[in-house]
């Protein structure tokens, strides 16, 4: 299935934010990340500073894609849910819909239960978001015009 | 495909480099990590055997300008080049805002140029899309080495689609073509979300 574009606008934008929050109140997580399939991060909620949340995400959507494969190898349509158990922090990332994961991070203050209960939850939610979000009409105002020169200019400049 | 979020103004496209196994495609990303400020370039992440081939993909963050309000940032992975990791190098490919097909311009090395350009429509129509729908560009790596096909020939073998595209001289090792490959590409990505490139890609959708 072709990967689609993904528009998140400042009332999706609140409405995301609002669910991972409730997400993280409720499953004691402590961090939630919104991650496009193909590796992008869409929203976070409650990371950490030090977090590189950039490339959390495309190794956690690589990840997942690739337990993906192996589930259709298997004859499974998808494995839904991915589990990392560290010593002091472990990861789940479970699946939202055809184009987007929800990976949290957690440590010893919750359970993995907990984590998968409310993350099935929060998924559906932010499904919702997400497919209306999609079904919207592209806005028009910034995307209309082709890009000027000034515009579309180089972005980066190799050493001399 | 790129996100747009209009909550903290950023757009965020993916460009893949494609290629056979030895091209360069990982050499073009160091090197655009060692040369680009750190305030413009995040972590660069290699997924690579013990002899630094690539097993899964390499991962390199940039930054770049602001257009219209929004900052724009460009997320580079590679893909693993050799022929038993097509699997891997198909999810890499998802969501691919535009493309750099790395070839080795060394004349024993077209066969498997061929094979890999192949190989990448093969995959692009697993997602049920096309090079017509992606904006790419060709990158002749390894133009500092002995016994180079003309770029000539290159061209009549690998930029022979209806429509032409940019192609590049290239020693990435050296830096090269590197950053000439890297404008070009993203300049395109960015201009496909805009104007009349947009309105052609909504209706190849």
């Amino acid at each position: 299935m072709k990967p689609r574009n993904t528009v998140i606008q400042e009332q999706d934008s609140a409405r995301i934010r609002e669910i991972l929050t409730h997400f993280l109140r409720e499953s004691s997580a402590a961090e939630a990340l919104l991650i496009d399939r193909g590796g992008q991060l869409v929203a976070m909620e409650g990371a950490a500073p030090a977090l590189d949340a950039v490339s959390i995400s495309a190794l956690a959507a690589a990840a997942f894609s690739s337990t993906a494969a192996m589930a259709q190898l298997l004859g499974e349509p998808e494995f839904s849910v991915l589990f990392h158990e560290g010593s002091k922090r472990s990861m789940h990332v479970s699946t939202v819909d055809e184009d987007a994961i929800l990976l949290a991070i957690f440590d010893e203050r919750t359970t993995v239960g907990m984590v998968r209960l409310f993350a099935a939850e929060a998924s559906r939610s932010v499904g919702v978001v997400l497919g209306e979000a999609r079904a919207r009409p592209k806005p028009s105002a910034e995307f209309a015009a082709p890009l000027n020169d000034a515009e579309s200019r180089v972005a980066w400049t190799p050493p001399s | 495909m790129s996100v747009i979020n209009y909550a903290n103004r950023v757009i965020d496209f993916k460009i893949v480099y494609y290629g056979p196994g030895m091209a360069g495609k990982t050499a073009n990303l160091h090197y655009i990590h060692r040369c680009l400020p750190n305030a413009n370039r995040g972590n660069m992440i290699s997924l690579a055997t013990g002899d630094d081939r690539t097993i899964y993909f390499d991962f390199l963050p940039v930054s770049a300008l602001t257009v219209r309000g929004f900052q724009t940032r460009f997320q580079l992975y590679t893909v693993p080049g050799q022929v038993q990791y097509n699997a891997t190098r198909r999810l890499v490919l998802r969501g691919a805002d535009g493309l750099v097909f790395v070839a080795d311009s060394q004349f024993d090395r077209l066969r498997e140029n061929v094979e890999s350009f192949r190989n990448l429509e093969a995959n692009l129509r697993e997602y049920d899309s096309t090079l017509d729908e992606i904006p790419y560009v060709l990158q002749y790596n390894k133009r500092d080495l002995p016994n180079l096909a003309p770029v000539t020939y290159l061209e009549f073998v690998l930029n022979r689609r209806a429509t032409r595209v940019p192609c590049f001289e290239a020693s990435a090792i050296g830096g090269q073509g590197v950053f000439d490959t890297l404008n070009t590409v993203s300049r395109m990505a960015l201009a496909s979300e805009f104007g009349v490139g947009r309105e052609k890609r909504d209706e190849a959708s």
